[in-house]
């Protein structure tokens, strides 16, 4: 795994601090997200705590500057609201972020199942997210909550129909 | 993997009992890849610690090691054998899908044409075949009567035509090719005899040369 590179915004100081000017808040909070995703991406880490102090996307050590808990939160709910978070837990804590909205996961998944001649069969989740047919695609080695609500996402657009079988998921492309 | 809530499934499920069955096999792989991949770390991992065993001068320690290796090396042979069986189990009753669909499909093939052959009367057949023979009995004798048309007058017309379209032909075939008549040019006498001046004032040059 190569280093990640992170933006020349991250090594600025004020970067940390909520702007207060209309415009360049709008602007940072922008980066914010899109530094939030890709680094996370690079992790392929889905689950985040908002009060992990250590974590290197909220503390930069070089700078000394680290975001404060109010900033983090204003920058999931701005994932949330373009469809890449959602809050886990009642105080906000807790968060699952994936670095494709629903819908695109749910399409590249679709394709690839009608490219490898899988419609009309059934697949275990697992075969879906960490099989050796995957390993090439963006949604391998996706987190299983997120692929449930992907799968979900297709089931009510009727192209699948999940199982629940002995405790465990699996799933039928139509 | 916690519980999810369940939605109420829609009135007509898709999936078959075969599918459920596919489903269970294939988590059973699942588990048996998991265990595998946990193993084969294993086995880097108790090499490695062999190795450095070995280093410090543990002899014994190293051989207790490669012995775990080796015991784990046939668990893995082992879960291969499974992972093939189960993986044959899946694509056989896949295919026998296939075949159950195959079958089903030749027996609405089947009870189509049945329903085809139904619509259709042998009796009423037969006479569609009288009527037919008919028809081209009765054909064949109006183009017999149509094709004794001509009279015998039109006839030694037709063949006078024809002597004449064929000596006609061969009366071209006898044309000879045109002389042309066209004049021959020749060089002028001038321009040879400069050329052979010009030969001639060439050669001094020449002996000054080779002196």
């Amino acid at each position: 795994m190569t280093d990640f590179q992170w933006p020349w915004e991250y090594e600025f100081p004020p970067f940390f601090t909520l702007q207060t000017h209309e415009e360049t808040q709008k602007r940072q909070l922008n980066v914010w997200c899109s530094l939030f995703l890709k680094y996370l991406k690079h992790l392929n880490k889905f689950r985040i705590n908002v009060n992990e102090s250590a974590f290197p996307l909220y503390y930069n050590e070089s700078v000394n500057r680290r975001l404060s808990s109010d900033m983090i939160l204003k920058i999931l709910t701005k994932l949330q609201s373009s469809g890449h978070a959602q809050q886990l837990d009642k105080k906000g804590y807790e968060w699952l972020v994936y670095w494709h909205t629903l819908d695109e996961y749910g399409n590249m998944i679709y394709e690839w199942i009608q490219e490898t001649g899988q419609t009309n069969t059934v697949c275990t989740l697992y075969e879906i997210s960490s099989g050796e047919l995957t390993s090439d695609k963006e949604f391998h080695e996706i987190d299983e909550d997120v692929l449930i609500k992907v799968l979900r996402l297709l089931e009510e657009r009727g192209k699948c129909e999940l199982i629940e079988l002995d405790g465990s998921y699996g799933v039928k492309f139509l | 993997m916690g519980s999810f809530f369940t939605k109420n499934k829609t009135p007509k499920s898709r999936v078959t009992e075969q599918d459920k069955a596919v489903l269970q096999l294939k988590h059973q792989r699942d588990l048996l890849k998991r265990y595998q991949k946990r193993i084969e770390l294993s086995l880097e991992n108790d090499r490695q610690l062999a190795k450095k065993c070995l280093a410090s001068g543990r002899k014994e320690r190293a051989k207790l090691l490669l012995r775990k290796k080796k015991f784990q090396e046939t668990l893995l042979i082992n879960t291969d054998k499974q992972l093939e069986n189960l993986e044959k189990l899946v694509t056989d009753i896949e295919y026998a899908q296939v075949e159950m669909n195959i079958v089903d499909a030749l027996k609405h093939g089947n009870d189509a044409l049945k329903k085809m052959h139904a619509m259709i009367d042998i009796n009423e057949i037969e006479k569609i075949m009288d009527e037919t023979r008919e028809g081209v009995e009765k054909q064949q004798e109006i183009d017999s009567l149509l094709s004794d048309a001509l009279s015998e007058q039109d006839e030694n017309d037709v063949l006078i035509e024809l002597d004449a379209l064929i000596a006609e032909e061969e009366v071209e075939k006898l044309k000879l090719p045109e002389v042309p008549q066209d004049e021959l040019s020749l060089p002028s006498a001038d321009e040879t005899l400069k050329e052979s001046k010009a030969a001639i004032i060439e050669k001094p040059k020449k002996i000054l040369i080779e002196t």
